[in-house]
């Protein structure tokens, strides 16, 4: 099965697509695969930089292996703290890891889902391929036709371009 | 049908089907009466009828009460939720690579700042 691949807009830094009922962000580091797996797995090094600009993280837990549980707290200034967490499913220093990514929406629940991450060196360098598995192609369609501009008609008119095009 | 479901999944559901996107897609460009939205897709009245409702249960859209016309208008509430998470995702995940590639990159800075048989040091840098 080969699904198309479309661009939810990817930038000069960030490849960002959805293909079938992935939703897919590649970036390079220029960095050793080795760091960038720290970087991941580490719990001293989470805080450093995951999470949206001006929040704060801080790992709850982190048992990286296979069964291990993980949670993370996020501050932000402008929301309501949100945890994060999940299960780490397959393990493999320093390729990659898959784990489940949750969290839980007021009114709605538990949402998220599996993520994959690989690790490739390339040209010294390490690519990060981050693959969000969201479920049905047609609910990552759905969410996205009215995802990419939050609020207002502007909203409306990508919807309306979008389906127009699909 | 599982009525447990969240409401997330009731939109979700609902948006499923391309017939009944197409219906948000020309309400998204103003309100519609039935007549209106059955004409570009080869159904029936009662076909129409019958995606709408799913789209009411859903929350989506809002129905008219004048008896005759009862024009279809999107109710923005659901969509927003919807937007909102994966929104939440797509941004959790853009700006966590940016400051990764940050990090990375100070590290990288240090650690050529260290090696003592490199090129390009540091003049301000102090032992």
């Amino acid at each position: 099965m080969n699904a198309t691949r479309i661009d939810r807009g990817s930038n000069e830094t960030t490849a960002v697509y959805s293909e079938g009922s992935d939703l897919v962000f590649e970036r390079t580091f220029d960095a050793s695969r080795e760091q960038v797996w720290k970087a991941f797995t580490d719990p001293e090094l989470i805080p450093r930089w995951w999470g949206p600009h001006g929040t704060t993280t801080t790992v709850v837990e982190m048992d990286v292996r296979p069964g291990g549980k993980w949670r993370y707290l996020s501050k932000g200034p402008d929301r309501e703290d949100v945890e994060f967490y999940g299960e780490y499913l397959e393990v493999d220093p320093p390729q990659g890891y898959k784990w489940t990514f949750m969290f839980d929406v007021e009114g709605v629940g538990p949402m998220g889902g599996p993520e994959t991450f690989t690790l490739e060196e390339v040209d010294g360098k390490t690519k990060v391929t981050s693959i969000g598995h969201m479920g049905s192609v047609e609910v990552l369609e759905g969410a996205l036709s009215t995802g990419m501009v939050p609020g207002g008609l502007e909203t409306w008119d990508r919807l309306a371009a979008l389906l127009a095009t699909s | 049908m599982d009525m447990d479901t969240d409401p997330l999944s009731t939109t979700f559901a609902a948006l499923a089907d391309p017939t009944r996107r197409a219906i948000l897609a020309r309400l998204a460009q103003g309100e519609a009466t039935v007549t209106e939205l059955a004409a570009p897709f080869d159904m029936s009245l009662p076909g129409i009828s019958k995606h709408l409702k799913v789209l009411q249960r859903a929350g989506l859209i809002e129905q008219g009460r004048h008896a005759q016309w009862r024009p279809c208008r999107l109710a923005p509430e659901p969509l927003r939720d919807v937007a909102g998470w994966v929104e939440q995702y797509r941004r959790h995940w853009e700006e966590s690579f940016e400051r990764l590639s940050d990090y990375l990159r100070e590290l990288k800075d240090s650690q050529e700042q260290g090696k003592g048989d490199d090129d390009e040091r540091d003049p301000n840098r102090q032992g």
